[in-house]
C-alpha cells in the first residue's frame, strides 16, 4: 500500500486491527432531528412527562441514533475509509440505555474477510462505549468492498 | 378503546400482521441523514461519481431505511407498551433510490417470558418494499414489552 493512498480496498483491510473512532456528545438536537427524520415518534423518548413516571426515569435516547452515529464515526476513524459498494447487513444488540449527555465512541475491527468475483465481504464487529468505557451497544456488520482496480 | 393507547404484552399475539403507510425517500432526506448520521461516503452524496456505478445514482443509506421503517412502521399498528429495543438481524437487500416509495410488512414471529416478570420480549419480522413490490430490506427486531400487571 503506498503512503499516498486514501482508501482502503478489500486486499487492504487487515483482520483484527482495533481502531477506535473519535467522540460525539449525544444531544437534544441529535435525537430530535433522529425523530423529526424516521418519524419514530415513542413517548419514552420525546415525552419528558411519560419518562419520567418510567422505569428509567428520563427519556432515553432512540436505540438506532447510536447505530447511526457509529456508522459515521467509522468515516473519521484513523485508518483510511474502505471501499464499501453496499452495506449488506447488520446484527446488533442493545445491552445499555443512552440518555442525552451521554459521549459515545465506536470501536471496531474486522473478524472475517471472504472474497468475490467484484470484491469481497468484510465483516466488521462494533461496539459502542459510553464516556464511562461501558459498551452500550455492540454487533456485526457487513459490508461489501471493492477490489483494487487493474492498474 | 384509543388508537393510541399502548398494548400490553399479554395483549400481542404471534401471528398479528401490520402493514404501514407508504413514504417517498427524498434528496432531502438522504442529505439530512448525511449530516445527522456524519456519513457522508459517495454513494449518498456524490451524484456525478455514482453515475458510473453499478446503481448508476446515488442510493439511500441502509441505515436511513432501517430508520424510515421503524418511523413508518408507528403508523400501522397501536404502540407496544415498549421498554427498550434490544437487538435486531437485519438484511440489505437492494438499493433504495431517490424517489423510491417505501412501506413495512411486520408480523409477530415471536413472544417470550424473561425472568422479570413485568416484561416479555417481542419478535417482529419485517419487510421493507419499494413501489413494485421488491423487497429492498428485510429482518427482525426484539423489543422489551411491559405486563400489564407490571
Amino acid at each position: 500500500m503506498s503512503r499516498q493512498q486514501r482508501v482502503w480496498y478489500f486486499d487492504d483491510v487487515p483482520l483484527d486491527l482495533r481502531v477506535e473512532s473519535p467522540a460525539w456528545t449525544v444531544t437534544e438536537g441529535d435525537v430530535l432531528r433522529y425523530v423529526g427524520l424516521s418519524g419514530d415518534w415513542e413517548s419514552r423518548t420525546t415525552d419528558d412527562g411519560f419518562a419520567r413516571q418510567s422505569e428509567a426515569g428520563t427519556r432515553v435516547v432512540p436505540e438506532l441514533l447510536p447505530l447511526c452515529l457509529a456508522i459515521g464515526l467509522g468515516w473519521r476513524n484513523p485508518h483510511p475509509p474502505l471501499v464499501v459498494l453496499a452495506f449488506m447487513g447488520v446484527e446488533w444488540n442493545v445491552l445499555l440505555p443512552l440518555k442525552v449527555g451521554d459521549t459515545v465512541r465506536s470501536r471496531s475491527w474486522a473478524v472475517a474477510k471472504r472474497a468475490m468475483k467484484d470484491g469481497g465481504v468484510v465483516v466488521e464487529e462494533h461496539e459502542i462505549l459510553n464516556q464511562r468505557g461501558e459498551v452500550v451497544q455492540s454487533g456485526k456488520l457487513r459490508f461489501l468492498v471493492a477490489k483494487r482496480p487493474m492498474a | 378503546m384509543g388508537e393510541n393507547e399502548r398494548r400490553y404484552f399479554e395483549e400481542i399475539q404471534v401471528g398479528e400482521e401490520y402493514v404501514s403507510p407508504g413514504r417517498t425517500v427524498t434528496e432531502a432526506d438522504i442529505v439530512m441523514f448525511a449530516g445527522l448520521s456524519g456519513d457522508y461516503n459517495v454513494l449518498h452524496t456524490d451524484a456525478e461519481f455514482m453515475k458510473t456505478s453499478i446503481f448508476g445514482e446515488r442510493i439511500a443509506h441502509g441505515l436511513l431505511g432501517l430508520a424510515i421503517q421503524s418511523g413508518l412502521l408507528t403508523r400501522g399498528m397501536r404502540p407496544y407498551a415498549t421498554l427498550a429495543l434490544l437487538g435486531l438481524r437485519w438484511k440489505f437487500k437492494g438499493p433504495i433510490k431517490i424517489g423510491d416509495t417505501i412501506r413495512v410488512k411486520a408480523r409477530v414471529s415471536d413472544k417470550r417470558e424473561t425472568s422479570k416478570k413485568d416484561r416479555g420480549i417481542i419478535t417482529l419480522e419485517r419487510q421493507v418494499l419499494n413501489q413494485r413490490g421488491e423487497v429492498v430490506q428485510d429482518g427482525e427486531t426484539d423489543v422489551m414489552v411491559e405486563r400489564r400487571g407490571g
